[in-house]
């Protein structure tokens, strides 16, 4: 199944499109089959916004909670939960793939 | 454990309360053509499908493509494709493909009979929120009498299946003619029968974008009576009972009156726009006056939206008779005329037209005797 690893790098899977207005962010499925129902959009909280914002497709998950723990001053084992949180979700809905696997 | 991601509730959509104060065109009908496989004698827009020319003056792929980008810059979340016949493009998929990819939600106005086996295994990949069909008539008499066009029945039946057999999300409407007032009712049930959206039906009949006299003179034949449309919005229980309890409180009363001269009380240019197959910006899709509308191939989206909505919004009446009549109309909101319609109707945006005069003092009767009657 879905490993989520820190040393992978996950990057907006091209099924959905994610766009901000006015701050808020909407992540809009492009084909059939991303929610329960076809018409369905999803955004994130606070927390997964800021994270996001960080899932560049370039960056490993490792590198990315480092420079929040740097630019946050908050603790490492909190920030990697709510990282791998997220990503799981993500993965899980189809919303973000795993660079390294095809 | 906590959710970071969870399904956009768009009933309350923070996004919502941040554009309260400020003007976003959240939504625009894109009319990416004017030509018709069908000529529908109340049709306020269609060219033969071979006009050369029509198809010349087209907004190209790249065109639109670059539109929908200022577009969804400024906030845009929903756009409606629309003609004319929209499947008529050749590149009816790429246009489609191209205007998703954006993150915009689409949705799709079609006669349903050009649909084929291939646009329903596009359609249910990248699902559209909800593709519309208009129904003319139930029978091949009635449907042809409208469309003009032999064999459109069968065609469009046979989309109308495909489309219902996909599950997606189909809406039906129906415009109450001359030519099909007889089988309104069966037309009524028929969509309510296969469809859960909410069944609607137009009484208005535009006149032409174009002002083709001749067209236009169809277009008035093809219009009701005051009362025979109220007779239908009797008997239509559920347009009725909307009627009902949108306007009551509205009519009789004098909280509607207004004391300035604006032209513009409506939502014209509010939150949404129409961009023409030729690429002229109208601030709703009904309103072509020369001084209201924008040519996008010369200028931006956000000048037409920032700079020219607000001059438009400015405009006032000049009219005195206009001024004395329907200024302070305690029924305007049973009216159908505004300044798009009334520049259809008489070259004026500001002008009484007689035919909406009519049509909402018969349907400000009627609600006046229901009200009556349920005491
Ligand atoms: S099908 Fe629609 S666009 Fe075509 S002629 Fe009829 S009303 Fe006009
Ligand atoms: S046309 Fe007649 S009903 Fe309509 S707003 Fe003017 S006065 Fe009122």
């Amino acid at each position: 199944m879905n490993e989520i690893s820190v040393k992978n790098i996950y990057m907006c899977s091209e099924d959905v499109v994610a766009r901000e207005i006015e701050g808020e962010l909407i992540i809009v499925p492009l084909v059939a089959g991303i929610g329960d129902m076809d018409d369905e959009l999803f955004t994130l909280n606070e927390t997964g916004k800021l994270i996001w914002d960080c899932l560049d497709g370039k960056t490993s998950l490792l590198d990315i909670i480092e420079n929040i723990q740097r630019e946050y001053n908050a603790d490492t084992d909190l920030i990697e939960e709510d990282v791998l949180g997220l990503v799981g979700e993500l993965v899980r809905r189809g919303i973000l793939i795993d660079k390294s696997t095809p | 454990m906590t959710s970071f991601v969870s399904k956009l509730n768009l009933e309350d959509f923070s996004l919502w309360k941040k554009i309260e104060d400020h003007r976003v065109p959240l939504d625009f009908y894109l009319e990416i053509t004017a030509r018709c496989n069908n000529n529908c004698r109340h049709c306020f827009i269609n060219l033969p499908e071979g006009d050369v020319e029509a198809q010349n003056k087209e907004l190209t792929l790249a065109e639109i493509s670059d539109i929908a980008d200022q577009a969804v810059e400024l906030g845009t979340m929903w756009c409606l494709l629309t003609g004319g016949e929209p499947l008529l493009r050749e590149d009816f998929f790429e246009i489609y493909l191209a205007l998703k990819k954006k993150g915009l939600l689409l949705s799709l106005f079609t006669n349903a009979c050009l649909v084929t086996e291939e646009h329903i295994a596009f359609f249910k990949k990248y699902p559209p929120q909800y593709i519309e069909v208009s129904v003319y008539g139930i029978s091949e008499e009635v449907y042809e009498r409208v469309t003009r066009k032999p064999g459109s029945y069968a065609n469009f039946r046979h989309g109308l299946d495909l489309l219902f057999e996909s599950g997606i999300k189909i809406k039906l409407k129906t415009m109450a003619l001359r030519s099909n007032f007889n089988e309104l009712s069966e037309i009524a049930k028929f969509c309510r029968e296969h469809s859960d959206s909410t069944f609607r039906f137009d009484p208005l009949l535009h006149l032409r974008y174009d002002q083709d006299p001749l067209r236009n003179n169809q277009i008035r034949q093809e219009r009701l009576t005051s009362d025979e449309i109220v007779a239908i919005e009797k008997a239509d229980e559920e347009r009725s009972m909307a009627l009902q309890n949108n306007c009551a409180h509205f009519i009789f009363s004098d909280n509607y009156r207004v004391d300035d001269d604006f032209l513009f009380h409506c939502g014209a240019g509010k939150s949404s726009f129409t961009v023409s197959y030729d690429g002229f910006f109208r601030l709703c899709f009904g309103l072509w006056h020369p001084d209201t509308i924008y040519n996008l191939r010369n200028g931006t989206l956000e000048e037409a939206w920032n700079h020219h909505i607000p001059k438009i919004r400015n405009i006032r009446s000049t009219n005195p008779e206009f001024l004395r009549i329907c200024q302070n109309c305690p029924i305007v909101n049973l009216c159908l005329n505004c300044p798009a319609h009334a520049y259809l109707e008489t070259g004026s945006m500001d002008a009484v037209v007689p035919y909406f005069c009519q049509v909402a003092h018969a349907r400000a009767t009627a609600l006046e005797e229901a009200i009556k009657e349920k005491g």
